[in-house]
Formats: structure tokens, sequence, C-alpha cells
């Protein structure tokens, strides 16, 4: 297939996903949904499950304010307005994985109005990449394995779960040729095009995954048609983009995202499991040590340490920072990245902050306007 | 407005200054004593460290160090008036009006000194204990940057149903680590049978506290959340010291005293509420005055009894401290919570329950819907929710919330 055709694929299912989870399941696959990129979904995928990624829906709520105040962020209120209003049928349930006050909650929200057969939490220690912290994590991985063994009715072998757990290793790095390949020929993929490339993948088979991944490599390290782009490089750092927009409007506008710091992009891909220790101990090792989320202390490495590393490397001019109304991890952690960013390296950075319910493209467009003016001097 | 302003006969005077708590005015000495302590120790060798509310301070008190509760000084500054200036110091750095506004306001004070009484005096360490809400450790984070100082985080998973052993085991381990934490900052030795005394001293402090809001059971109630409110500062900031002891005791004493007389806080007392959440700090005055003059008592709440342990084994102090500071209230699934919730109004006797919905807070706010429809089915009572902030007054709307609550009132029994 042409790369053009698969991008536009990959865009459509962006833009919305959820038809393609009821064809997923309309083809027998057994759905459950992720809301957090920490979700050992190798543990699912060895069990015969496809996890599928929600995260969240433009939409206005219909149910979901009778159990969450408008405090909290949209794709809480989002997610929870679908399974509520039954548009998420086609799951088997969801699983929680504890980073922030919102999602621990959210959990108990969601059992107890839902009747999906499966629900899976996950308790994260903040202290991620500490000693003190590995034998739980470890711990809580192997509960969470028991619950989704319950639940299936069938035990998880070591040896399939090692098997899933290649599948998704190669999917990573597949993952990270392809940001590769889009930073040394930024004209063959744009950003919004590699973007989309990677999140199409919440919505599939993880192997299959893999082969579109493979064809795109391939037809873009083929092309040769490197030039210089010319377009205001960029980089996005926040929690994940629900919809295509904000990629699509910077392309119009004459910039292009050039790397990510994003839980639906880089941090989704980072790091890999050890093929070679006990699955479980594996899985628990990766999530402690990979890049962490703001909702997780930072001990491993300072945040912004690696944003500079990241906006070095890249040669972005400018960071946009996206993230959803109410998140306090993300907006604790914006003064101090902004204003270092600033101050130690002279890149300017802008603050969006998303809500789903009331999204006003036209908005988000005029403020982008702004920003790639001041720094492309016009 | 003019009805205040009407001069009090001598009889009402009187009856006022009779259900008056007294041991109010010990709890200010004790108070205003720790601050000047507190304040005077800046820049001596004495160590002292920021502690979140919900976080184990018997470790800090064996090895001499100084706390200081920046959600204490938080409301005090709501209650004075001061923590939205406060907050807008922040927020001019660019922390988001969305944020907590403990975090804000604390944020704000740490670069101005301001608040009533001058900012709190330069931590030399910190401790945070996520078992309230994740938003602590982010705000300590930003101070740990703000002064330069090293953040103890005391991690504690959240528990669904019994507490597991591996949480267990990973509590323990952190308290072992926090003890050595101490032990290399203030270089001092572990001192085993003072942590015991005091872990002991705070426990009985806490069993005393639990005593004192039990004597609400009783009608007319001797006091109101009101005063818990006011009246939980020592525990929150000094358990574990012997002051503390005595005060309490004194309390108890009193309260017992009350209840003998028959004297209860309100000249009359027809229905009885349970408050969920943090108070509504700037608010209390009104909202005393409003339940006054509705006849109605908030006899029990969420939050003060979130003070009370139980459950030590003198054998082994570290790890039943480690299991208390897990499973606090905040840190347990809804049907926990509920639980806890018609449990606090079978007690009590309560007509109802009115939840503040508090934007500054979430893992307390949401699943108040929830909780308060599971209220409602398990007691038959009716609930109400308000919506508000602990100390940021400008997302309140007093009108709309004091007619709610008129309203509401009304329509109980
Ligand atoms: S966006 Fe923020 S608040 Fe919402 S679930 Fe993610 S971390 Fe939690
Ligand atoms: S979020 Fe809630 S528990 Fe946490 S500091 Fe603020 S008020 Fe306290």
């Amino acid at each position: 297939m042409e790369v053009k055709t698969i991008v536009d694929e990959c865009l459509e299912l962006w833009r919305d996903p959820y038809p393609q989870m009821a064809r997923l399941r309309e083809e027998g696959e057994r759905l459950v949904g992720v809301l957090c990129s920490y979700t050992p979904e190798e543990v699912l995928h060895a069990a015969g499950l496809t996890p599928v990624r929600l995260m969240g829906a433009m939409r206005s709520l219909t149910h979901a304010d009778a159990h969450l105040q408008v405090y909290c962020c949209s794709l809480a209120r989002t997610d929870l307005d679908m399974a509520l209003a039954g548009e998420l049928d086609f799951l088997e349930g969801a699983v929680f994985v504890q980073t922030c006050d919102t999602m621990m909650r959210l959990s108990d929200i969601w059992r107890r109005n839902t009747a999906f057969q499966y629900h899976g939490d996950l308790v994260l220690p903040i202290r991620m990449g500490e000693e003190v912290s590995l034998p739980f994590l470890v711990e809580e991985v192997r509960r969470f394995r028991r619950g989704v063994e319950e639940f299936t009715g069938q035990e998880i072998w070591d040896d399939a779960l090692v098997e899933s757990i290649h599948v998704y290793n190669r999917n990573r790095r597949l993952a990270d040729r392809l940001y590769r390949a889009r930073a040394s020929n930024p004209t063959a993929l744009d950003g919004l095009s590699a973007m989309s490339c990677l999140v199409a993948g919440f919505w599939m088979r993880r192997e299959k995954h893999n082969e579109l991944l493979h064809e795109i490599l391939e037809g873009i390290e083929d092309s040769g048609e490197a030039t210089g782009g010319e377009k205001v490089p960029l980089l996005v750092s926040g929690s994940v983009c629900t919809m295509p927009d904000l990629y699509e409007l910077l392309l119009e506008l004459g910039a292009d995202v050039i790397d990510d710091d994003l839980c639906c992009g880089h941090r989704y891909f980072d790091a890999y499991v050890d093929e070679s220790a006990p699955p479980d101990e594996a899985l628990a090792k990766r999530m402690w040590e990979r890049v962490n989320c703001p909702a997780k202390h930072q001990c491993i490495e300072d945040r912004f340490e690696r944003l500079v590393r990241q906006v070095r490397d890249s040669g972005a001019k400018g960071v946009v920072f996206y993230l959803q109304s109410f998140c306090e991890p993300h907006l604790f952690d914006i003064p101090y990245l902004r204003q270092r960013l600033q101050d130690e390296l002279e890149v300017p950075s802008l603050v969006l902050e998303s809500e789903l319910q009331s999204f006003s493209r036209g908005q988000l467009r005029t403020r982008l306007q702004a920003f790639i003016e001041t720094i492309s001097g016009v | 407005m003019s009805e205040e302003k009407r001069e009090l006969t001598e009889e009402e005077k009187a009856d006022r200054e009779r259900r008056k708590i007294k041991s109010a005015g010990a709890m200010r000495e004790l108070m205003t004593k720790y601050y000047i302590e507190a304040k005077g120790a800046e820049g001596t060798d004495r160590h002292i460290a920021w502690i979140t509310s919900g976080a184990p301070v018997e470790p800090l008190i064996a090895f001499d160090v100084i706390p200081v509760y920046p959600e204490n000084h938080g409301a005090m500054c709501g209650a004075a008036h001061m923590n939205v200036e406060l907050c807008e110091v922040a927020e001019g750095r660019g922390f988001s009006r969305d944020l907590c506004s403990y975090a804000r306001g604390d944020i704000g004070s740490a670069i101005t000194k301001g608040g009533p009484i001058g900012g709190l005096p330069r931590p030399t360490f910190l401790v945070a204990c996520n078992n309230i809400c994740n938003t602590v450790f982010k705000w300590y984070e930003e101070l740990a940057r703000f002064f330069d100082v090293p953040l103890f985080i005391f991690d504690t998973p959240f528990v669904r149903g019994d507490l597991p052993p591996h949480i267990e085991d990973y509590s323990v381990r952190q308290m072992k680590e926090y003890i050595s934490f101490l032990e290399k900052i203030t270089g001092k030795e572990y001192d085993e049978p003072r942590f015991v005394e005091v872990a002991a001293r705070s426990l009985f402090a806490s069993a005393l506290w639990k005593d004192v809001l039990a004597c609400n059971e009783h009608r007319p109630a001797p006091m109101t959340c009101f005063d818990a409110f006011i009246l939980m500062a020592p525990i929150v900031t000094l358990r574990g010291t012997q002051e503390v002891v005595d005060f309490y005791q004194a309390l108890l004493d009193e309260m017992r005293q009350r209840i003998e007389e028959g004297i209860g806080i309100l000249p009359s007392e027809r229905y009885r509420i349970l408050w969920d959440n943090i108070p509504i700090w700037y608010e209390m005055r009104n909202l005393g005055k409003l339940f006054m003059e509705l006849e109605t008592c908030l006899v029990a709440d969420t939050y003060t009894s979130a003070w009370t342990f139980e459950g030590v084994d003198a054998e082994r102090p570290l790890e039943s401290m480690a299991r208390i500071y897990t499973e606090v209230y905040l840190n347990i699934n809804l049907e926990r919570m509920a639980e806890k919730i018609e449990s606090l109004a079978e007690r009590y006797g309560v007509d109802g329950m009115i939840m503040h919905s508090n934007r500054s807070c979430k893992p307390y706010s949401l699943g108040q819907y929830d909780l308060a429809k599971e209220f409602t089915r398990r007691t038959g009572k009716p609930a109400l929710i308000i919506e508000a902030d602990h100390t940021d007054s400008r997302w309140y709307d007093r009108a709309q919330v004091e007619a709610r609550i008129r309203d509401f009132v009304e329509n109980l029994l």
C-alpha cells in the first residue's frame, strides 16, 4: 500500500476510533479499554484480549455529570459518559491505572455504575525508579495478572506472556524507528502523519500495527526525497491528544511537530521490557524505569533535563504544552518548565488546555498562529 | 444585618457565655506558642520540616524536628480571608487557578512571606505523604525546588478493600527508610524507646480526640463541627507531644461536664447534620450563624475524624504506624467510605448530610455524587451537595449556597 493511503487511514482512525472498535468486536476480538499508558497491555494480549485505548471524545455530556463534578478532566468525564450512554458496549471492561486522584476515583465510579464483566485496577507507586517501590510494583503486576486470569478463566502461561512482550517490544522498536526516520527526513513524513501512524496502533491488534509500521518505514526510508523542512519545528508536551486538530492546525500554519513528550506519543514506547527476565518482574521493571509521567514523582530523571535534551536534539524552536484542564500533575509542572525553557534555552512555550466538551478549533488556531508568529519573528 | 447589631440582653449574654467552649482559649495559647517556637527556630540549628497533614509526624517528634503544616497554615490564611491574595501571587507565577488552593496559597506565602503570621519558617527539609491526595507530592516537589531542600516522600498506594500485604510491606520499608533519612539529616541515632513513647502519646491523644468527637453523639450536642474544625489543630500539628495529650484530656473533661449539665452548643437544636469534606474556611462565621438560626447542628463530619487512629501494636510500632497511615479515609475506595459515612450517621443520629464539593480537593470530592446516593439508600436520609472551595472564596456563591442550605433544612423531617 502507498504510504499516503496508510497514513490517511490512520488519520481517520485517530479522528474517530470508536466505529473501528465496534468493528473489531464484530470480528470476534475481545476488547478491553485502556486509559493510561502504564497499563501492562502485554498481560491482556497474552490472555487473548485486545487492549484498546480510550482517549475521550469531543462530545457534550449526557450522563457523566451525575457522577463527576465539572472540575475534573474531560478525559474522565467523556470516557465515563460514553460508557454510561452504552456507547462502549463493545468492551468487556476497562483497566484503571491509578496515576492521579481523578483516575483513582473514576475507577470506583465506573465499576459501580456500569455493567462490564471485567474491571481491572492497577495501583502504581509514585516513587518510580527507587529501590523501595519495585517489589511492590512487581506484586501489583502479579495481582493484575491474576485478575485477568480470573476473568478469562484461564491461566496466562509465562511463555505466552513472553511472546506478547516480544510483540510489544517489536512495536516499541518500530515506533522508535518511525520517530527517527521522521526526524532525519521531516519532509517524507510530517508530524501529523507520524503521530497518526503511532496512535492508530491503539485500535488494532499489535501484530497488525507492527506490519503497518513496517510498511510505512519501508515506504519512507526508500523515498529518499530528503530536503530540509521549511516548517517551524515544535515540540508538544503533555498527556494525550484526543484529536488530530492540533497537529493539523500546526501544519496549516507553517509549523510542524518534530518530537513530543506525550503519553500517546514518545512516552508510550519509551524503554523495553527485558525478555530474558521473569515476565512479571520485567513488566514491572519497565514501568518503573521508563520516562516518568508527571503524575509520578520524578526521581529517575528530572523532567526539565529530559525536555532540554529533546528540544536540543530535535531542534525544536518552541514548545507547546498540551494538557487537559484540571489535570493537576501536569499543571504543577508547567511554571518551572516554562520558566527554565525561557531562561536557559530561550525557547518560548505556549500552554493549551483541552476541554473536550467545549472544543473550539477557531480559538485554538488563533492562539497557535500568534505563537508561531512570535517564534518566526513575523 | 440590622438584627446582628441588636444589643444582646444580659440574659442572652450570660447564656452565650455559658455555652462557650472554655478550652478554646487553651488551644489558642498552645497554637500560638507552637508557632512562636517554630518561627523562632528559623535560622537556628534546629531542624524544621514542612509536612503534609496525613504524614507520619511521630518520627519527626522523636527526632526533635519541628513539624510545620502548610495545610494548617492554609486554613488559617483562609479563615483570615488572606488566602486569595496569596493564591494570586502563585497564579502570577503561572500556577493554574485549578490547582488546590492550599498549594497555591502556600507557594504564594513562601514567595512573599504573606499571611496572618508573616509566613512559615523556612524548612530544612520536607515530608509529603500522598495518603490524602496526589496533589501534595507535586506541591512539595515545587517547594523542594523553591527552597532547594531534600524531600522525603512516604508513598501510600490506594487501598481497595482490605490492606493487601504488598502495600503493607512497601509502607513498612518506607517507614524504615524514613527513619534512616532522619538519622542522616539530623545526625542523630534512631531511639526506639523514644519513638514508642511518642507514638503512644500520639495514639493516646488521638483516642482522646475520638472521645471528644463522640461526645457529640449526645443530644443536645456539646459542640458543632465548626468548633471541632478549630479544636483539631493540635491533633493535626502536635500529636506525639505531652501538651497535646493534656489539652485533649481537659477538652474531654469539659465536654463531659457539658453533657452532664445539659449544655448544648446551640441555644436550640432541632436538626442534626453530618458534614463531608474540608470546611469552607472563609465562611465559618457566616455558616455558623446560618445554622444557628436554622436550629441545626453539624454534629459530625468525615474530616476531623481522619485523625483518630486505631490499632497500634506497641511491639511493632513502625509496622502499625505504616498501616495506620496507609488506610486513612481519603485513601480507601468509595464502598469503604460509604460504610464510614453510614456508621457516623447512625452513631450521631443525623437527619441528613451536607457535602461540600470542594473544587480544590479531588480525592475528597470526586465520588460524592455517588456517595450521596449511597448515603440516602443506606440511611433513608437526604443529602445536599454544595459547591465551594476550601480557601479560594472566588469560587463561592454565598447567596446560592445559603439558599440551598435553607431549603434543605426546611425540608428535613
Ligand atoms: S489528564 Fe490528568 S487528571 Fe486526567 S486522568 Fe490524566 S493525569 Fe489524571
Ligand atoms: S488536594 Fe485535598 S487533600 Fe490534597 S492538599 Fe489539597 S485539600 Fe489537602
